[in-house]
């Protein structure tokens, strides 16, 4: 009987199987990936008493030295860890196999005691006990030894020292704010990335610190006790608290570079969660249009009414299961659709979960029942309507059942005009606000690439910069230690400068004189340095921030130490630059001091603009003679645009699911809206032919078929306008930078709704104008 | 008034070529009332439907008012339903969501007739018609006879010279039908042209002039005396 009715009418019915079943495929997704976000890092055994030291919206980084005093004197601390990228990706050799590239994390060897993770080889107690042992995880062990064991093997660490691999942990199941391939201690990180003064100095604040309290112990006196440890607290740590781990994922921290440390956005999970309820509103809208209309229409042909009096529960029973059954088929698609889209969807927008999930007995038995009580939900209304006896007795003498219908039928379409608007707005003001993200950023981008120095690269920056100089199209030559995206170091001092004391907070890099050239940065006061590092060694480039934050009017001049340690010494400011967003934008611009020492992370190519073929050329010419310098490490070559559009990645990511989800939601409305058009026009042939006959033009007849449309997409537009604006505001509220809210938005949603639902309703309008009126009045 | 020349109207099905006018010459003059009678199926309809513009014949000539009318661009055949043609049909085709009033006002809006005159040339019908009291009702409120008349009413009060009924009394009672008739009559004392089409030949009496169609031909066509 079902799949008869499906048959008879199969351009609707395959409107409402479609609309559903890609709403439920874009919920299935939605749910399951905000499922994964939400539980994140719920699976540590200890990880309600797990708390991370720092100040989470100034600053988390902490120095190596605190974890000393810590052990020694705060009692209530079980055990304390810290942690810390390695600052540069290195790379693992396996005997003479290629080397491979790979994240690295360094932690205290007490780290598996703070978070959960299950061994497949080795014992994860005493894994990190020994320096220069390394934990890692089944992806990298098969990279690096393939099927093989890989406990109590070796392996080289930048082409220099030898790690010994302890254990091998499974990735976890669930989601968490940590990730890393590799972790080793951080006495082996001494070993093998010795690094300045940075296990003796307070200043040098490298790590974050994470520490597990010994039950009932209160976290906000403990951080107290931790803050008195400081001989000088630091500006950015004076409000330092103990946050719990378990909500780390979603607090706004910064961290900087390839962090082990990431963080979600709970801002963006609802909002794509309301996404994905409005497509399914839309979805379920459809259903009830398109299932009522099909059912009044099947009873009146029929002639079942007659039987309703005595049988009405049949007729309730009959329209309920008939409900479901289409539901389920529904989810049974979307299930599979899901399955086939979630690469693209990974890929695309960033989206991820573990696809095996929506496979399990427990999700697919969770959704039945949901799917259930959405389908008794939603039919219940049309089939109340169509088993109510008053309804059946006005059928015939359709008196006002027709007013009310359309009525109804307004309502829910105007709903989804306000859905659509809603959304169009949205998807616009997104756009808008990523254009203006990454559109001026206050420095060139183009036309640049960027080779990370790798050690050997490193020893060698004259001989590579005289190679890179005999190419054709290259520019400028410029080594520094700043790459978009990349780790910046940040300082914090108290100094005197000029008699007066200050305290000073700022990120800092090392930048040559060609730096500026290459970037076109402008100069607001005083000079960039010379080419000669021989007179013009300790200078400073500052930002105006700068000397916004540190209340200088005369900078030209202005001396103060940098560096620590044998390193230190006064440096003076020569110059200031404007204001350019070296981070994301949605970070504020912090105070910049740009040094023109040697050590750099990065050699960045200048390339003059010729066409596309001899650019590539040039940048594989480049990547030849580098590699020639750098046989023991993989030389990384990369577009400096690309990577500056890597920093707005969440962003882009957010927008592509965003108008993503939106599309999707507009194109079934329109597909509801069209089906809504066509049983309109079904209805009225009879009303349309007599029109006709007493002298209505083609356009007339359009004109009365889509008014009612266009007055709803009108209401819509005055309900939408302020629910829109609203949202957007809240959204825009997280960004440090943040586009306007501008009227033409908010326009141009409104007209392309009314648009699309014209368009699509004056196809059916026109084919129902145009017809011949008599095969409409013919007598039957 | 009305002159058609060989009129042919077939349908092509796969096979075979399905005749259902054939060879239709009929001349009616202004002011006759012409009864079409003939057995069901016989091509009655169609021809009605021709002569009314609504559907075009697959060949032959037809002249109206002494100009040619087939293949009408949209806006003159607009123009011809609004000003010179108006229907009856057996089924009454009111509209189910307009009041009797709206029904018999429709016409007049689409000729573009201003609001304060359409008033009083609905108001002049409704009173001839003896339906002022029901102006109000629906169409399904009405018994047959009365929804044909509020059918009627709204065929002539664009003031048409040709009146076309198809077989307006089908769905009555024969005094119901009297009724009808009777006004079909008086109005053609005022003028009008009409043709209509029916069944009863009681009913075709009415008419000055009677033909009877038989399988898409004219078999009889004869003048009443009066
Ligand atoms: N669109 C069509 N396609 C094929 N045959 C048609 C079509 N319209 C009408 N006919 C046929 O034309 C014949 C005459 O119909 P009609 O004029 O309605 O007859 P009457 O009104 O005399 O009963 C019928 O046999 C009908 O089946
Ligand atoms: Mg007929």
């Amino acid at each position: 009987m079902t799949i008869r009715n499906f048959v008879r009418k199969p351009v609707t019915n395959l409107i409402n199987l479609v609309g559903l079943a890609v709403s439920l495929a874009l919920v299935i997704i939605l749910s399951v990936y905000s499922y994964s976000e939400l539980t994140t890092d719920n699976y540590h055994k200890n990880g309600d008493r797990v708390y991370l030291f720092g100040d989470l919206t100034k600053g988390i980084y902490t120095p190596a030295i605190l974890k000393e005093h810590i052990d020694l004197s705060v009692p209530g601390v079980e055990s304390t860890v810290r942690m810390a990228s390695a600052w540069e990706a290195p790379t693992f050799q396996v005997g003479n196999n290629d080397p491979i590239t790979s994240d690295l994390l360094f932690a205290d060897e007490d780290f598996f005691k703070l978070l959960t993770y299950h061994p497949v080889e080795g014992n994860l107690e005493s894994a990190l006990k020994e320096p220069m042992s390394v934990v890692i995880t089944t992806m990298l062990s098969e990279k690096l030894f393939g099927s093989d064991q890989a406990v109590g093997k070796t392996m080289k660490i930048n082409n220099d020292k030898e790690l010994t691999v302890t254990a091998v942990i499974e990735a976890p199941k669930a989601n968490s704010c940590i990730s890393f391939s590799a972790i080793a201690s951080v006495a082996t990180r001494k070993i093998v990335f010795p690094n300045g003064d940075e296990f003796t100095e307070w200043g040098w604040c490298n790590y974050q610190t994470f520490m597990l309290l010994k039950k009932g112990i209160n976290p906000d006196e403990t951080a107290k006790k931790i803050l008195a440890l400081y001989p000088e607290i630091p500006p950015d740590n004076s409000a330092a608290k103990l946050n719990p781990f378990t909500k780390l994922y979603f607090s706004a921290f910064n961290v900087y570079g390839n962090s082990y440390l990431h963080h979600g956005d709970k801002k963006k999970i609802m909002i794509l969660v309301m996404v994905a309820a409005l497509v399914l509103m839309i979805a379920l809208v459809n259903f009830i249009n398109i299932f009522s209309s099909q059912w009044l229409d099947k009873i009146k042909q029929t002639g079942v009414m007659k039987i309703i009096g005595a049988k009405r529960s049949t007729i309730l029973l009959n329209v309920l299961s008939e409900a479901f059954l289409l539901f389920l088929v529904a989810l049974f698609i979307a299930i599979i659709l899901v399955g086939m889209i979630n690469p693209f969807i990974q890929n695309y927008t960033g989206i991820r979960f573990n696809p095996q999930f929506i496979y399990s007995p427990g999700f697919i038995l969770l959704s039945i029942a949901i799917v259930f009580v959405l389908s008794i939900l939603f039919s219940i209304i049309p089939a109340l309507r169509i088993s109510s006896s008053n309804a059946i007795d006005n059928l015939k003498k359709t008196i006002e059942q027709p007013v009310s219908n359309s009525f109804f039928g307004g309502v829910l379409v105007t709903t989804q005009f306000i859905i659509a608007i809603v959304l169009l707005a949205f998807t616009v003001l997104v756009q808008k606000q990523v254009n203006f993200g990454s559109s001026d950023l206050g420095f060139n981008q183009n036309n640049i690439i960027g080779i990370k120095l790798t050690p050997q690269l490193n020893g060698k920056k004259e001989v590579l910069k005289k190679l890179l100089q005999e190419k054709p199209n290259v520019e400028r030559i410029s080594f520094t230690q700043y790459y978009p995206g990349k780790q910046i170091s940040h300082w914090g001092t108290h100094q005197d400068i000029n008699g007066v004391k200050k305290q000073l907070s700022f990120d800092t890099f090392n930048a040559d004189a060609t730096f500026f050239g290459v970037l076109g940065l402008q100069l607001t006061q005083g000079r960039f340095y010379s080419e000669d590092l021989t007179t013009d060694t300790k200078k400073m480039v500052v930002n105006e921030t700068f000397l916004r934050e540190n209340k200088m009017e005369n900078p030209i001049g202005a001396k103060f130490v940098m560096g620590m340690g044998m390193d230190a010494g006064l440096s003076e400011i020569i110059g200031v630059v404007k204001d350019f967003h070296y981070k994301a934008v949605n970070e504020p611009i912090v105070s910049l001091v740009m040094q023109n020492e040697p050590n750099a992370f990065y050699c960045l190519v200048s390339l003059q603009t010729t066409d596309f073929k001899s650019l590539h050329r040039t940048i594989d010419e480049i990547k030849t003679a580098s590699s020639q310098l750098s046989p023991s490490f993989p030389v990384e070559i990369s577009f400096f645009d690309q990577a500056v559009e890597n920093m707005y990645k969440s962003e882009l990511e957010f927008q592509r699911t965003f108008s993503l989800f939106a599309g999707c939601a507009i194109v079934i409305g329109c597909m509801g809206i069209l089906a809504m058009s066509l049983f309109m026009c079904q209805r009225r042939i009879k009303e349309i032919g007599i029109r006709k006959v007493n002298g209505a033009t083609i356009a007339e007849v359009i004109t009365l078929l889509n008014k009612n449309f266009v007055k709803w997409v009108a209401i819509a537009f005055v309900i939408a306008t302020p629910i829109a604006w609203y949202t957007m505001h809240k959204w825009l509220e997280d960004f440090a930078y943040k586009t306007e809210i501008s009227w033409w938005i908010f326009m141009v949603s409104g007209m392309l709704t009314l648009g699309i639902a014209l368009l699509t309703v004056s196809w059916q309008s026109w084919k129902a104008a145009t017809r011949n009126p008599v095969e409409a009045l013919r007598y039957e | 008034m009305i002159q058609l020349t060989n009129i042919d109207k077939y349908y092509d099905s796969k096979f075979q070529r399905t005749y259902v006018l054939k060879d239709i010459i009929l001349e009616v003059k202004e002011g006759e009332f012409l009864s079409v009678m003939g057995p069901s199926g016989s091509g009655k309809s169609t021809l009605l439907n021709i002569i009314g513009l609504m559907d075009s014949p697959s060949s032959g000539k037809y002249l109206l008012d002494g100009n040619s009318v087939l293949d009408l661009k949209e806006k003159v055949r607009v123009d011809y339903h609004r000003n010179f043609i108006s229907f009856i049909f057996q089924a009454y085709h009111l509209i189910e969501e307009m009041t009797v009033y709206e029904n018999i006002e429709t016409p007049l809006i689409y000729k573009g007739v201003k609001s304060h005159d359409r008033e009083s040339m609905v108001a002049d019908l409704l009173d001839r018609f003896n339906i002022v009291a029901k102006k109000d009702l629906f169409p399904q409120q009405l018994s047959g006879g009365q929804q044909q008349l509020v059918g009627i009413a709204r065929a002539i009060i664009s003031k048409p010279k040709l009146l076309l009924a198809d077989e307006p009394t089908g769905n009555l009672h024969s005094t119901q039908g009297e009724m009808i008739m009777e006004t079909l009559k008086e109005l053609n004392n005022e003028g009008m042209t009409i043709i209509h089409v029916t069944h009863n030949e009681k009913f075709a009496q009415y008419g000055k002039r009677i033909i009877r169609l038989e399988d898409g031909n004219i078999r009889s066509d004869t003048n009443r005396k009066t």
